[in-house]
């Protein structure tokens, strides 16, 4: 049946237009069909290729990337190795996609059983730190530069007089997920009389590990199934943007906010005390103090039945706690209370209230308990003690940067360490403070293993031949420990005695190896039997700290870019926006609208804040909506000197040293706190100044109840207005997007996985605050209601591939242009640069390249996409739907000889969502993952009734929560 | 008859009686001074043959500076990028599109004088139409500078023209109206051109013959394309005259409502209004009268020309302006009235914050410059007196600079979402650009006052009330 879309086409007056590349594509056919061009095409890429693998140092290793997939390896298309990101300790699983011998994205590894495919923005920047100039190129040895053999020499001479006279031999270390690198560190140690291994973690979790010690006599971070939730409590914990496994925890927590699963919808409820990304999604949010949280908890446990409250507690607080408990009551074994406070008596309380609602073995796993944060904070105060004492000969770090991140007492007792020995990639804080650098491989150029919940296991791949004289850490511990071996033996050896036994699905080695391999990750069956609970409440009682009453209380948070601040010299994260602050490139002091205004604050004005005993920080006040009244929060993280590009100046101020060991466990300092005005501003980076919708139906809102109880009614009413133009013809696909505002939390791991796909520049503080940042896709935030309980609502926004694109019938040049798979087509080559697409453009999506935005040196410049253009100077920019992904797909499915099928086109940000957000296909299968979203009541388009037909569409977010108001539905409740 | 002399047969002369003879009392002679032929032949051509005077050099002087701060501005623009200028990913137009509308709107009063006065046979245009003629041609160059520039990649900005080339089918997009804009404002400036030399033809033909030098009368020969001053000559002269006349009319009409399209065909709220056609015409003419004012002021007082320039023609002028004033302050009131019936809430929100955000001080300036200060000339006083004209001229061109300012401003910096919100200040390299275009305007204006007959004055001649000589 011939459709005609005109009367015009119909009396054959319009003709189709020749689908100009509907049929041949290009590339990847086989090599007799490869033409001049392409010939050019492959040597150039091979050149880059060999810019990369000859920075190689030794000799080729038997096991390169190209392993297993050494045959029909063709230059130009790219290879996938699963492996094991080490961006942080959650250790996801992760997919790197390898051109030509160097990796140059990074993806959810949709196998790995703990984060299914999603990865956050600090995965999905890793690429990076492995291309930074910055990174150590060699040994270093009393601030020489040296070669691996003299250092090795070097500290094996003195590690043997260690030996000889019984001294002591510490190893400082981040969370080590690997089970390798511990054993041959133990290894190692167990040569000297004295010999210990201390982790801790700058993001301490240790009070956790002490409070199941305390309550069920097992020192365990218990993994949480967030997925198995119907009812969440997270007290203080922003558990889907920094705290433990974000990405993890993302994708099991969205997997409950849908609410036509045939799990019912969680109900998720935050107490916090500053605004943070996993309470900007909570059903319902509690403001509180940092002081507030024993309290709560005391009456929570109290209301269960255990204790009695406390004294000094709000009294609607007081109501809420056993409006709370009662809810947690009716979803006893299916409740899940977590609690992200670093201090002991708080988690003994979140243990018992989980206990006591029967949430161990259910919602608390505490058999199969997670590793991602083996930080012992009271070993580490024991080791400053201990090295203050002099007592400590030699110190080695590894994966921590303790001078920077822990308490100033730490630097003055490491200083009293003889030899101390650093394993970082750059000269970092520690680093510099060392006397023998051995800096190990980026993680993306090394074996290594990693075990990030008992029973999970995984691999890390090298992807590249190592850039510089680095060694594995693994090899230098062997290798000091005086038996040297390869770390890819030594981990096949780990694997081949202490993991292959421990399954029984694979009878041979090889094959289990080649099969964990190409997976990425084992799944080991059984796990310790469960703990009883055995806790004596009057003893747990002591631990309680009674906090002197303050005006002001200090906050120290993490954010989602910067994590730590272990990659705060990667300017990807630096010029991510928050998600809530939507800054970028600053650390400030957040302060309530109610705060600022008392302490005569505005947004942008300079504070001076010093907390007892420390010096005065200078930091730029930012006024957030929703944060408690009395906390005054700081993000951690910022403020790195050490380690980064010579031209690199500080970003913000450290107050990691404002944190104290003196309970025990890393905290705030619970000294007073002093903020003054200083008169000055400070302009701020953010890249959106405006947070109210305006009372635009811009984003749509609805309760569950009445939702439930009429889907239809979530159905938008209004009709998109007539067009003046036909519509397009289309092909054989026509690609859509369906955003489900449920599940996306604004984690804004799709930004930074956007940015690494597409090679999109990174423009800096001054032009992030002259609102010239880049990003194809950003992600709005806006709120709604009070200043003090505001509502939030996160929109991730990019280009909408409009039907009836305002921008295309403007450009006087042609330069974006409708395919006929609904692709609404930029041409970088044709752009002149007028604006006038992005001034027409109602989303405001559209990106300028204002200036020729440098790729940095030779060594950052690896980490370009190959697959996308980098533009000029003077040319339109935007989303394309990453039609570069949609082409691979395409021909990978036409060289197979078969139809696309669903799901195999993935655009970057769909692919790295951890919470699984975004639903993309072609519409033009009825069959599609896509044309069920698109049936769906709740879609929505965002500005639908200007007639432009965009492509991107919106499920209605609906909330779990009573329905006071909603907002764009129509249900008449 | 002596040689110089032969110009002054105009056959325009006498058709129409003036209306200082139909008893109109008040009504203020055209030509003062009670000037012979030869007299006007003499004041007007002789300017062009001696070295200019001191102040003529001061004023070239400054000009000239101020064109090369925008030649070295724009030189900033084109090697590092428009990066140099204060616009955002949200309001991708500011300076640059403000000043294209303003000097397109400033050259429009040319061809209102020169064609549509000359077919309503508006006698009092005789002294001023070559140097509006002129003054529309330089504000045309200055205005079409902006588009060029103002493109990221402006060494590709032959793209935009629709010339045969080896793409294929790759084209220009003639939906587009910057398209639109290159065939309006190219087709504007090669007629005003066309028509402004045509005009100048019997004139040229005077300083070919009134020419010492070999050099001199050899130039003005080739330009003068053999005038003779037949009958024969004349005749054809007229004719095409007014064939060009009638030719440019449209053209009045036809490249602002263009230029407005720019704006009227997007979709962003405070651009998208049928409006804006009629309101930017009836805009460019009142910026164009008063830039024709603005110049005539000084050259009558700097060139001595008071006798040609008189306040009858300065006084005709005034009530163009009062008109035209009133019709912008309606299209301003309409604009509001719209945003409020239409129900629109983004359409509303524009014109609240355009009243009441954070460009309102540019929006008060405009209804100031453009509605209320010009009321001023209901008082007969001030249309008769050359100082408050000339202050009052300098308010409209400051409002109507504003109006393109307000229009393209406010409505990018707050549109659909308002996460995109942004501000937008200027550069120094904006500003810096800018006052070039002024350098250029009033370099080229006052090489033209030294080159040129400023004073049509074979056209003068026609309107001289004693035809004795």
């Amino acid at each position: 049946m011939h459709v005609w879309k005109s009367l015009g086409e119909r009396r054959g007056l319009i003709k189709k237009t020749k689908a100009e590349f509907g049929e041949e594509l290009p590339v990847g056919e086989s090599v007799r069909q490869i033409t001049r061009r392409d010939f050019f095409r492959f040597s150039g890429l091979g050149f880059a290729a060999g810019l990369a693998i000859s920075c190689k140092s030794k000799a080729v290793e038997k096991a390169l990337p190209y392993l297993n997939a050494q045959e029909g390896l063709t230059p130009g298309v790219a290879e996938w190795y699963a492996t094991t990101c080490q961006g942080c300790s959650a250790g996801c699983g992760a997919l790197v996609r390898s051109r030509d011998g160097r990796p140059v994205k990074l993806e959810g590894n949709p196998d790995h059983p703990l984060n299914r495919g999603g990865l956050c923005a600090i995965g999905q920047a890793q690429t990076r730190g492995l291309y930074d100039s910055a990174r150590l190129k060699q040994p270093r040895m009393l601030g020489r530069d040296c070669g691996w053999n003299a250092l090795d020499a070097d500290l094996a001479a003195r590690f043997t007089a260690i030996k000889a006279r019984g001294g002591k031999v510490r190893v400082l270390g981040g969370t080590l997920l690997s089970p390798t690198l511990k054993g041959a560190i133990q290894g190692f140690l167990g040569e000297f009389r004295d010999g210990k291994f201390v982790a801790y973690d700058a993001l301490s979790c240790a009070a956790i590990p002490a409070a199941y010690e305390r309550t069920h006599g097992t020192k365990v971070l218990p993994h949480y199934r967030l997925e198995e939730a119907d009812f969440l409590l997270g007290i203080e914990a922003d558990f889907l943007g920094t705290w433990i496994d974000p990405a993890g925890f993302t994708r099991a927590y969205a997997s409950r906010r849908g609410p036509d699963n045939p799990r019912p919808m969680s109900k998720h409820v935050q107490a916090e005390s500053g605004m943070s990304l996993t309470g900007s999604n909570a059903d319902e949010r509690i403001r509180l103090a940092p002081s507030e949280v024993v309290p709560l908890l005391e009456c929570l446990a109290a209301a269960l039945g255990s204790g009695t409250p406390g004294e000094n507690l709000r009294n609607d607080l007081r109501i809420k706690a056993t409006a709370l408990a009662h809810d947690l009551i009716q979803h006893r074994g299916a409740g899940l209370v977590v609690c992200g406070v670093n201090d002991l008596y708080a988690q003994i309380l979140t243990a018992r209230i989980n206990h006591l609602l029967g949430n161990d073995g259910h919602t608390v796993d505490l058999t199969r308990p997670s590793l991602q944060k083996q930080g012992d904070d009271r070993a580490l105060a024991g080791l400053i003690k201990e090295m203050g004492e002099g007592q400590v000969d030699a110190m080695i770090v590894v994966g921590a940067n303790p001078s920077y991140d822990l308490p100033a007492g730490f630097s003055i007792a490491f200083g009293k360490v003889p030899l101390r020995v650093s394993l970082a990639l750059t000269a970092d804080e520690t680093a510099i403070a060392c006397t023998h650098l051995a800096p190990e491989h980026h993680w993306l150029e090394a074996w290594s293993d990693a075990e990030a919940v008992a029973g999970t296991l995984s691999l890390v791949q090298p992807l590249t031949n190592p850039l510089f004289q680095t060694r594995n850490a693994l090899e230098s511990f062997l290798a000091w420990g005086g038996r040297p071996a390869s770390s890819l033996d030594q981990i096949r050896e780990h694997w081949r005695k202490d993991v292959f036994p421990r399954q029984r699905v694979v009878a041979d080695f090889e094959a289990f190896w080649a099969a964990a391999l190409q997976r990425g990750h084992v799944q080991l069956e059984g796990g310790s039997s469960a703990p009883a609970y055995r806790e004596d409440a009057k003893a747990s009682l002591r631990e309680r700290i009674t906090p002197k009453p303050a005006a002001y209380e200090l906050l120290l948070m993490a954010k989602v870019g910067l994590g730590d601040g272990r990659h705060a010299f990667n300017p990807w994260l630096q010029e991510l926006p928050d998600p809530i602050t939507k800054m970028t490139w600053d650390n400030y002091l957040s302060l309530s609208p109610a705060a600022a205004k008392g302490l005569g604050f505005e947004q942008g004005d300079v504070a001076a804040l010093r907390p007892e005993g420390q010096p005065e920080l200078m930091l730029p006040v930012v006024v957030q909506p929703g944060q408690d009244d009395r906390t005054l929060a700081v993000a951690l993280g910022y403020g790195r000197k050490e380690g980064g590009p010579k031209e690199w100046k500080a970003v913000g101020g450290n107050v990691y040293p404002w944190r104290s060991l003196a309970g025990g466990f890393l905290t705030a300092g619970p000294g007073a706190l002093q903020i003054r005005r200083t008169g000055a501003r400070a302009e701020l980076a953010a890249t959106q100044d405006h947070h109210s919708l305006e009372g635009r139906e811009l984003v749509r809102e609805m309760a569950l109840a009445p939702y439930l109880r009429d889907p239809a009614s979530a159905r938008p009413h209004e009709q998109p207005g007539p067009s003046t133009y036909a519509d397009h013809p289309h092909g054989k696909h026509r690609w859509a997007m369906v955003i489900d505002l449920n599940k996306c939390t604004g984690c804004s791991g799709c930004v930074v996985g956007c940015q690494v796909e597409n090679n999109i520049p990174v423009v800096g503080r001054e032009e992030v605050a002259r609102k010239r940042e880049m990003h194809w896709l950003r992600i709005d935030r806006y709120y709604e209601g009070s200043e003090a309980e505001p509502k939030v609502f996160h929109q991730p926004m990019m280009c909408q591939q409009c039907d009836n694109a305002p921008c295309e019938n403007v450009c006087p040049v042609l330069a974006t242009v409708h395919s006929e798979e609904g692709l609404n087509q930029q041409v970088y080559n044709r752009c002149v640069g007028t604006r006038y697409c992005a001034n027409n453009c109602p989303y405001k999506v559209r990106r300028f390249n204002w200036w020729e935005y440098p790729h940095n040196g030779e060594i950052e410049r690896l980490a370009l996409n190959p697959d996308v253009t980098v533009r000029s100077r003077g040319v339109m920019e935007k989303c394309s739907f990453c039609v570069q992904r949609l082409m691979a797909a395409k021909i990978q499915a036409k060289n197979g000889g078969c139809e696309l099928k669903d799901g195999e086109a993935q655009p970057a940000c769909m692919q790295s969502c951890p919470a699984q957000a975004i639903v993309f296909g072609d519409v033009q299968d009825p069959g599609s993952q896509i044309s069920h979203a698109m049936r769906d009541p709740k879609r929505f388009l965002v500005l639908g009734e200007l007639g432009i037909g965009p492509a991107v569409s919106y499920l209605t977010k609906i909330r779990n929560a009573e329905p006071v108001e909603s907002k764009g539905s129509h249900h008449g409740a | 008859m002596a040689p110089d002399d032969h110009t002054s047969a105009l056959s325009g002369a006498g058709l129409i009686e003036d209306q200082q003879d139909r008893g109109y009392g008040h009504v203020l002679p055209l030509i003062e001074g009670d000037k012979s032929y030869s007299q006007v032949t003499e004041e007007v051509f002789s300017t062009t043959e001696r070295m200019p005077p001191l102040k003529w050099w001061l004023a070239l002087s400054v000009s000239l500076s101020l064109l090369l701060l925008g030649v070295w501005a724009i030189t900033q623009t084109v090697t590092r990028g428009i990066g140099t200028w204060g616009l955002n990913r949200t309001v991708g137009w500011a300076f640059d599109i403000t000043n294209f509308v303003f000097w397109v709107g400033i050259g429009h009063a040319g061809t209102l004088i020169s064609a549509i006065l000359f077919l309503f046979r508006q006698r009092w245009r005789t002294s001023i139409n070559r140097a509006a003629e002129a003054m529309t041609i330089f504000a045309v160059m200055c205005a079409g500078m902006f588009p060029i520039i103002h493109m990221g990649r402006p060494w590709l900005a032959f793209w935009a023209t629709p010339y045969p080339n080896t793409r294929g089918p790759l084209w220009v997009n003639f939906k587009s109206p910057l398209l639109w804009d290159v065939f309006a404002i190219s087709t504007y400036f090669i007629i005003s051109l066309t028509f402004w030399y045509l005009g100048m033809v019997p004139d040229l033909a005077t300083m070919r013959d009134r020419a010492r030098s070999k050099l001199r009368k050899a130039v003005f020969s080739v330009f003068s394309l053999g005038w003779n001053g037949s009958n024969r000559t004349w005749s054809r002269y007229e004719t095409v005259y007014m064939l060009l006349a009638g030719l440019s009319t449209p053209l009045v009409i036809s490249v602002h409502t263009i230029v407005s399209m720019d704006f009227a065909t997007s979709v962003i709220p405070g651009w998208h209004a049928t409006i804006f056609p009629p309101y930017f015409v009836a805009g460019a003419v009142f910026s164009g009268f008063a830039m024709v004012l603005t110049l005539m002021i000084i050259a009558r007082k700097v060139m001595d020309l008071e006798e040609y320039i008189t306040l009858r023609h300065l006084e005709a002028m005034t009530k163009v302006i009062i008109a035209t004033g009133m019709i912008v302050g309606m299209a301003y009131g309409t604009e509001f009235f719209m945003a409020w019936y239409s129900g629109n809430s983004f359409e509303r929100y524009v014109f609240i914050n355009r009243a009441l955000g954070p460009f309102k001080w540019a929006y008060w300036s405009m209804v100031s410059c453009n509605v209320i200060i010009p009321q001023l000339f209901w008082i007969r006083r001030v249309r008769t007196t050359p100082w408050m004209i000339f202050i009052l001229s300098i308010f409209v061109n400051i409002g109507m600079w504003f109006e393109r300012f307000v229009i393209i401003v406010t409505s990018l910096h707050r549109d659909y979402l308002p996460s995109s919100w942004a501000m937008y200040s200027p550069t120094f390299i904006e500003v810096a650009i800018f006052l070039g275009s002024f350098g250029l305007f009033f370099t080229c204006f006052l090489i033209f006052t030294r080159l040129l007959p400023v004073i049509a004055a074979s056209e003068v001649k026609g309107v001289l009330k004693h035809g004795e000589h």
